[in-house]
């Protein structure tokens, strides 16, 4: 019986030791910056391990890929072949339109927009919490990625680097309930803050007045204000409405743009502001 | 030597673990994925209980910490616990039938679980309690997988 007490005194012990050192931890990380090198450092420790847990999924692609028909392949070609003449015609009118802009600003003494520049990149690595939605991808320093970049993918925006190493980079999704970023409706330019909630297919519009003009179906863009995000990239789409009585605001809920658990290749955007500082070093 | 033997089955397991932790999943599914490390963890504790023990169990929450990405000592406390648990139960537990085990399991997972939903609402974050029914309810159909796997990684007496 002694030895039974004995024993459960010994793993009480160091069960509160461990606890401790986990409390010390977790005030030192909320409190301080020591941890952050460590942190980085053993991140890239373990990097490999996010490489061997993405083989299965390198595998499907590769087996769904190269045992697609011939036929299928070629109408899906054709396909794109059309796709990328309409969207090449759109373009033209684009620029067009962006040679306008740039015109009737200069008119009107305004800044001058410049085109932003992208670098397509490929998600290796997804966070495993389900509470904390950050992705890695294939760039880092060494392709001029920085902390504070825009990231996109076909839709819409995705997020922002948030921790940048030399060949990869983490990224925050706009859906992580510790992000948050300026919108404006298409429509009329109604401003709010689009903020996430740890749920991959939903935003909340935050501070929206019953009494403001917004509507189901509504599309949201980026306003630009904030200074981290460039004006005018898609963010979703307003899904729901609903005015709860006593309550100052509505509670809007917005569908992403953007196919935040479900997009591969994205684009890091370098924006006319980022282009302005590197060519002031 | 079977000591050895059963250091390396341990790394091999919870290499395993780390790679289904990690394996990409989409969105609608991800909220609901097992804490394979924890598990795996787990059925270390209650096959081996004098080797691996809390302060092994506390270096493998460090390093599920950095793998998703926690603020470094949440997992810690979450996996002591969880080996202190065990760890105090582990010499009647062996005898236990499987679902005496798979319950026991969800018992423990549950707690966990809650402990952690408060940790979170500490840090002003989500605590996804919502998806804890169906989280614990996969994680006890997963652990038989796990354990027979652990058991079969021990080296055989005699």
């Amino acid at each position: 019986m002694k030895n039974v007490f004995n024993r459960s005194s010994t793993l009480l012990r160091k069960f509160l030791t461990v606890s401790l050192v986990a409390v010390l931890l977790m005030l030192v990380d909320n409190f301080t910056p020591w941890l952050k090198p460590a942190y980085s450092a053993a991140d890239n420790l373990v990097r490999p391990l996010y490489l061997i847990a993405n083989i299965p999924l390198r595998v499907q692609e590769w087996s769904a890929s190269s045992l697609t028909p011939r036929s299928e392949i070629e109408s899906d070609n054709l396909r794109l072949s059309k796709e990328s003449l309409i969207y090449h015609g759109q373009l033209q009118r684009m620029s067009d339109l962006a040679a306008e802009n740039m015109r009737l600003r200069r008119l009107l003494n305004a800044t001058e927009l410049v085109q932003d520049s992208v670098l397509v990149t490929e998600v290796i690595g997804v966070s495993a919490n389900p509470l904390s939605h950050t992705l890695t991808i294939d760039r880092g320093t060494a392709d001029g990625v920085f902390v504070g970049q825009p990231l996109l993918d076909a839709e819409g925006l995705m997020g922002q680097i948030i921790e940048v190493h030399k060949r990869h980079s983490t990224a925050l999704l706009i859906t992580d309930s510790n992000h948050a970023l300026p919108v404006q409706v298409l429509r009329n330019g109604l401003r709010s803050i689009a903020e996430g909630r740890a749920e991959y297919n939903r935003l909340n519009l935050k501070f929206v007045s019953p009494t403001a003009d917004i509507r189901e179906g509504d599309k949201l863009v980026s306003s630009g204000l904030g200074g981290l995000y460039p004006a005018g990239y898609p963010v979703g789409t307003v899904l729901s409405i609903v005015s709860v009585p006593g309550d100052n605001f509505l509670k809007i809920d917005i569908d992403p743009s953007a196919e935040i658990d479900r997009s591969r290749h994205l684009l890091l955007l370098y924006t006319s502001r980022d282009n302005a500082a590197d060519a002031v070093e | 030597m079977e000591s050895d033997n059963r250091g390396i089955a341990v790394c091999l397991t919870l290499i395993l673990a780390v790679v289904l932790s990690l394996m990409p999943l989409s969105g609608d599914w991800i909220v609901w994925k097992p804490n394979f490390l924890l598990l795996t963890v787990m059925a270390w504790v209650m096959r081996w209980p004098d080797g691996v023990g809390i302060f092994f169990a506390a270096s493998v929450g460090l390093l599920a910490d950095i793998l998703l990405r926690m603020s470094p000592g949440h997992s810690v406390i979450v996996f002591a616990l969880c080996a202190f648990a065990l760890a105090l139960i582990s010499r009647w537990a062996k005898y236990l039938s499987m679902l005496q085990r798979m319950l026991l399991v969800a018992l423990i997972i549950s707690l966990v679980a809650m402990f952690e939903a408060v940790l979170f609402i500490l840090y002003g974050r989500p605590s996804g309690i919502e998806y804890l029914p169906m989280k614990i309810l996969l994680s006890m159909l997963a652990w038989p997988f796990i354990d027979r796997l652990v058991a079969r990684m021990q080296p055989r007496r005699g």
